[in-house]
């Protein structure tokens, strides 16, 4: 808490990125902090790389986007060379480290690089329509910017009438948040 | 009766066009006209979602100039009416609303801006700011407002439908492809509950009574025969428009008494400004911001007095001089030093004002 958090996601289209950083936000919104979120969303969007720019503090917060970022999170090997340019002294770069051949696009200059098998505990664990969601718990984890209740609470609410229809939904999302935060930890 | 649309006061998160979509509702706008261009559709979409519940109309049409006249038309019917637009849409615009300023027409206008010049991007600039406070071929009789946060946006869509019915001059709300698409909190509330009236509106035409014997006939006109008829009317026009200038100009500064540098912004930019020289004030450099909220007219005297008062002012926005232009017009016989931060349909951030600050301070 306390200082502002400004958070980079960068994926491919329909890695989810897009509703992880809104689902985020409004959680950090029920707790009555500040929000902002905003897509990329130029013609650029369509077969390109999208990108979530989120901040989060206790003041009002300032221009929609900024140069550096505090944490960013990569999901391609694409995104790992598109977010390069939000990296500083102080970012911490998580990306998923079963993208193949990246290495020497990783950034250099970062506070920390942190590789997690996202992809891969989707795909074996849990099941590949939950990635974004590990990513989701990933970020919270690394960034603390709000309490894994509230965006629980804010998957409720965006995704509660599918869980009424099927409660293992709720089950596995929230499993999901939870392997997210844990390959996070294991790699700080 | 439809219920009202919010129910005293509600804090809120979404996107600014969802926003604008709510104040017009919450303003008592009647109808809206229509063509899609993006970033603005989502205030389309959201009106047309929301307003079979609450009783309101809305026209899509077949392109902006037709979304222009029929929004003047709808003015004329002396229904509270607006449209919204961006980019090459506000060019075409430019010629309804002409009409609009030579009939008084209070019209308002919602304007996303997204890069130029033609189809360029779809994203975002502030390249818009010449064409929506001078546009047509006219004067520029025409209120123009510049929002810097959802907040805003809700605030002066609303005061957009009292000012232009008010003064009887077009009036435009000038957000942007940022304001149009990020997600902020804001609080939604009926104006009422804020001691708010809405101005009445009425018709221009179709007015009850015999023309000639029970009332003075309407004659709108757009067109005339002579020179002089012409500019015994623009005189008029002009003088009222002097008059309400200052009653309508609106700005936002701080830190400007003792200021060496002075930073001046609207709309989304000046967001960044107000942090950058919040950081810089912080690290001892004596700097101020002020920020014009009504682009047309200007806050004259204010900009006079503040680079009166400092040595340099350092416009900064994302279009290549299109406030630098109003701003130094605004002061002309100044001798404050002006400097610039210009990025033509590019976002600018907070660090990017501060480092430039950096580069000229030392």
């Amino acid at each position: 808490m306390g200082k502002m958090v400004k958070i980079a996601l960068a994926g491919e289209g329909g890695q989810g990125v897009q509703s992880v950083a809104q689902i985020i936000a409004e959680a950090a919104n029920e707790e009555g902090r500040e929000a902002l979120y905003i897509p990329n969303f130029g013609v650029e969007q369509r077969g390109g790389v999208s990108v979530a720019y989120l901040q989060i503090g206790d003041e009002p917060i300032g221009a929609p986007k900024f140069q550096t970022a505090d944490i960013v999170v990569a999901l391609s090997d694409r995104a790992v060379r598109r977010t390069n340019q939000y990296v500083g002294p102080e970012t911490v770069f998580v990306y998923d480290n079963g993208i193949e051949n990246i290495e020497e696009d990783l950034p250099k200059n970062a506070k920390k690089v942190l590789g997690i098998p996202a992809i891969e505990v989707s795909k074996k664990e849990l099941h590949p329509r939950v990635f974004n969601i590990i990513i989701m718990g990933a970020v919270i984890k690394a960034t603390e910017v709000v309490a894994v209740e509230d965006a629980k609470a804010a998957i409720e609410k965006k995704l509660g009438y599918k869980f009424e229809k099927n409660p293992k939904l709720r089950e596995m999302n929230f499993r999901a948040i939870e392997r997210g935060m844990e390959l996070v930890a294991s790699v700080m | 009766m439809p219920e009202k649309p919010i129910q005293g006061e509600k804090r809120a998160f979404m996107t600014g066009n969802e926003v604008v979509a709510w104040a017009a509702l919450a303003a008592g706008a009647e109808i809206m006209y229509g063509y899609p261009i993006t970033p603005q559709n989502e205030i389309m979409h959201y009106w047309t979602r929301m307003v079979p519940k609450y009783d309101r109309r809305f026209l899509q049409t077949e392109d902006e100039l037709s979304a222009g006249f029929t929004t003047v038309g709808g003015v004329l019917a002396g229904k509270r009416a607006f449209t919204a637009t961006a980019g090459p849409g506000n060019t075409l615009m430019q010629e309804p609303l002409s009409m609009a300023e030579a009939m008084r027409l209070p019209v308002v206008v919602v304007v996303q801006q997204r890069g130029g010049p033609s189809t360029a991007t779809v994203i975002y600039s502030q390249q818009e700011v010449t064409m929506t406070t001078l546009g047509g071929n006219g004067e520029g009789l025409r209120v123009v407002y510049s929002t810097a946060t959802h907040q805003e946006l809700f605030d002066y869509t609303i005061k957009a439908f009292n000012t232009a019915w008010k003064y009887r001059f077009p009036t435009f709300v000038l957000g942007d492809g940022y304001q149009a698409k990020m997600r902020e909190s804001l609080v939604l509330y009926d104006p009422q509950t804020r001691g708010i009236e809405m101005v009445p509106t009425e018709p221009y035409v179709g007015k009850p009574g015999l023309p000639g014997t029970d009332r003075p006939p309407t004659h709108m006109r757009n067109t005339y025969n002579v020179e002089e008829e012409l500019y015994e009317v623009l005189e008029q026009y002009l003088a009222d428009y002097a008059k309400a200038a200052p009653q309508i100009a609106e700005y936002d500064a701080f830190d400007t008494e003792d200021a060496d540098l002075v930073i001046v912004s609207h709309g989304v930019v000046s967001r960044a400004c107000k942090a950058a020289v919040k950081e810089l004030r912080e690290a001892g450099y004596k700097v101020g911001y002020f920020r014009p909220i009504t682009l047309r007219p200007l806050p004259v005297d204010q900009l006079r007095e503040t680079a009166g008062k400092c040595k340099q002012m350092m416009v900064v926005e994302s279009a290549n001089g299109q406030l630098d232009r109003l701003v130094k017009e605004a002061i002309f016989g100044s001798t404050v030093e002006m400097l610039s931060l210009f990025k033509p349909g590019v976002g600018i951030t907070s660090e990017e004002v501060v480092s430039r600050v950096k580069e000229i301070k030392g």
